[in-house]
């Protein structure tokens, strides 16, 4: 659920560049055959309209239909009270309260004889409930998946995007520095310690994950017990700014084996080629540090409506070719000897940073 | 355990109703069907469990972080990672034709499954579901009375962050810092900061507080997934005699509720006599869906249960339900303005679980 910081700032997010990604959205539909596209939101599914619209919801769901002409309409059971706060952060929809979000935009498609064909993003798993309502309410549409559509959007980030991701890393970074210090010697601590300093910072959200013992468990959790922290810890932090979400990780550890692994990652996050497989890239790069075993590496991106989600992974080989402006948050587990390690860092790809 | 009892619970109930499986979705607005059946707090991406009657759990998962989560809070579970988790899930209905198979909550499952609802004799067991959530066992119960001590000591760092400057965003990260070393892994709060201008509640926006305002929030920390919630009022300064009087009118139309809360009784009846003190004031226009959202709702594994207190939910109040009753609304002299308390229901009336004193509290300004 979203608790920190949520406005939208026209310096920060200007309606020409919304403008902007709505065009090409509408030229992307227009070469598919398509009149119009429906992204459904709720909390854990918001990116796909906050890219759009600038509009994240803090609760309950809703639907945004983006037609090739004419404004997009955002339809939300969510109250008229609400549609004032709505329009802070959403400057170019129109705003449409309904109990049935599904049936008002199934009506508008159906009241449109030009309105047909009709991309959905990430149909398949689209609420039961608003996917009756639309068809009931609009029987003469033909409903096509539009996931790689809007997944082929998203291959490159622009630089309004970039810098909120840039904003968000920076509060990540910041937020995990509080592990440094030393000032909690158990989990549930070290993880509101490093959960207040991001929201402080003006996080949206802020998600701490930590494994707090990596010698017996590498594997990350939400703690909120008072377990004591190993020799040698991992903590995550997953920050979301204005609908910008990116992922660090670090290891911590008594002694100094995790510092040469950091500077190797950061270098190999920095230097990722446009046009090579990523997987390939990192285990060609783990040669580079002595002593390093690659356990296991995987990238994330903002494809549709999630914030995150995979896109490569080290078990699942596939076409893992990288471009040049592709979003990428990079994880990656080594054993150093016996000592595991593990991090995670964002980047575009081509850019040498973020 | 908690958990193993409401599993128990669970499955037999569906013998009970002669069901063979059920397929339960959730996500982390939306976990509470999900958390009661797999005890799995999910935080990010989606899933699906299927639970046998025999107590077999299979729970899909489509994010690899939340199958590591799953697998070290939830070891009883079998765990299926998988990017198409509905895929992987319908394929598991599809081995299981002969059986009578039910859904929760409908509305979300996902269209792939839900458009073969025949197909797959698939049916719609909401209610079945609901009812469970609803009626509570005494362990639940308890969950939500340590959840509401939680929510007494969340409102006192919330008060003591706020002051002049402050950006309402910092007045929740303290409250956010606190809730997690206290072991508690979640929560929903809102805000309202102003006066006159401030219609609701929302998530924080970096307005900073100044002398004269009014600071609304309601604070809803959890704890073993039980959600309860409290909410109230603060004057950064000295309060108004406009706000002190509205302010008494919340309180005494809070308690009208309160004092109506017993099994047996119906959500509506609650909301009418909340409503009814603001009638009496002559401010009846501010209960309606215009100010207000509800009077009241459900607590438990999701922060804004069922029921819903209002006049046209005729749901039956039962011993073993928990709720929370708030007058929440809009004042034309002073803004919006919060009251609420957390309850359980008795056989003759309730416990009232938090115990913040019912004040307009005033903060140095």
């Amino acid at each position: 659920m979203r608790r920190g910081l949520m406005g939208r700032d026209e310096t920060e997010l200007p309606v020409a560049a919304l403008e902007a990604r709505l065009e090409r959205l509408r030229s992307a539909l227009d070469a598919a055959g398509l009149d119009a596209l429906v992204v459904y939101t709720n909390n854990v599914r918001p990116s796909a309209v906050t890219w759009l619209t600038g509009f994240t919801p803090y609760w309950n769901d809703a639907l945004l239909m983006v037609p090739t002409t004419g404004a997009p309409i955002f339809a939300t059971a969510l109250s008229k009270r609400v549609s004032e706060w709505i329009r802070t952060t959403d400057p170019i929809s129109e705003i449409a309260n309904s109990p049935k979000p599904g049936a008002l935009i199934g009506q508008r498609l159906a009241g449109d004889a030009a309105m047909r064909r009709v991309g959905v993003l990430e149909l398949d798993t689209l609420p039961t409930g608003l996917a009756d309502d639309l068809a009931a309410a609009a029987p003469a549409a033909e409903w096509h998946d539009a996931t790689a559509l809007f997944a082929g959007l998203r291959r490159t980030v622009d630089d309004v995007e970039r810098k909120l991701f840039l904003r968000a890393d920076a509060i990540a970074q910041e937020a995990l520095r509080q592990a440094e210090a030393n000032a909690a010697t158990d989990a549930a601590t070290l993880s509101g310690l490093v959960e207040q300093n991001a929201r402080l910072a003006g996080a949206e959200e802020a998600y701490i994950a930590i494994a707090p013992d990596l010698a017996a468990d590498r594997r990350f959790n939400r703690i909120s017990r008072a377990l004591p922290l190993g020799a040698r810890f991992a903590v995550r932090a997953s920050v979301a700014y204005k609908g910008a979400w990116v992922r660090r990780a670090r290891t911590f550890a008594a002694d100094a084996t995790s510092t040469e692994a950091d500077r190797w990652f950061d270098r190999a996050v920095r230097s990722l080629e446009s046009g090579k497989p990523l997987t390939a890239q990192i285990a060609a790069k783990v040669k580079e540090l002595p002593g390093a075993k690659l356990d296991s590496c995987m990238a994330e991106s903002c494809t549709g409506s999630y914030p995150l989600s995979v896109v490569a992974h080290l078990r699942a080989p596939g076409n893992d070719v990288v471009s040049d402006g592709q979003f990428l948050v990079l994880t990656v587990e080594l054993s150093l000897g016996r000592a595991p390690w593990i991090g995670a860092a964002p980047t575009i790809v081509g850019t040498g940073a973020l | 355990m908690l958990a193993d009892r409401r599993r128990r619970r669970l499955t037999d109930a569906m013998a009970e109703a002669g069901l063979d499986a059920l397929v339960i979705y959730g996500n982390a607005w939306q976990g509470d069907y999900l958390r009661y059946a797999t005890d799995f707090g999910i935080l990010e991406g989606q899933a699906l469990a299927i639970v046998r009657r025999d107590g077999h759990i299979t729970l899909y998962l489509d994010s690899p972080l939340e199958a590591d989560r799953a697998a070290l809070d939830c070891p009883g579970l079998e765990i299926v990672q998988a990017p198409d988790f509905a895929v992987e899930a319908e394929r598991a209905m599809e081995r299981m034709r002969n059986q009578r198979i039910g859904a929760a909550p409908w509305r979300l499952i996902p269209r792939r499954i839900g458009a073969r609802a025949d197909d797959l004799k698939l049916g719609d067991e909401t209610a079945f579901f609901d009812r469970l959530l609803m009626h509570k066992i005494d362990d639940e119960i308890a969950a939500i009375r340590r959840a509401s001590r939680l929510a007494d000591e969340g409102y006192k760092v919330f008060m003591q962050a706020a002051r002049v400057g402050r950006a309402d965003y910092e007045l929740v990260a303290e409250a956010e810092a606190f809730f997690r070393a206290k072991g508690v892994p979640d929560n929903f709060q809102i805000v309202g900061v102003g006066g006159v201008e401030v219609k609701g509640m929302a998530p924080p926006s970096g307005r900073r507080l100044k002398r004269g305002d009014m600071v609304t929030t309601e604070l809803t920390p959890c704890i073993d997934g039980y959600y309860a919630q409290i909410c109230r009022t603060l004057v950064i300064g000295d309060a108004t005699p406009e706000q002190k009087a509205a302010h008494a009118l919340w309180r005494e139309s809070m308690e009208a509720g309160i004092a109506t809360v017993r099994d047996g009784v119906t959500a509506a009846d609650i909301a009418k006599a909340e409503n009814d003190v603001f009638r009496k004031h002559g401010m009846g226009q501010y209960t309606t869906s215009e100010y207000t959202r509800v009077r009241g709702h459900g607590m438990g594994l999701f922060a804004d249960s069922k029921p819903h207190i209002l006049e046209d939910v005729t749901t039956r109040i039962e011993a073993g339900m928990a709720l929370i009753v708030h007058p929440n609304t809009y004042h034309p002299a002073v803004g919006y303005m919060v009251l609420g308390d957390g309850v359980a229901v008795t056989e003759d009336g309730c416990e009232v679980l938090t115990a913040t004193p019912r004040e307009l509290f005033g903060v140095a300004g």
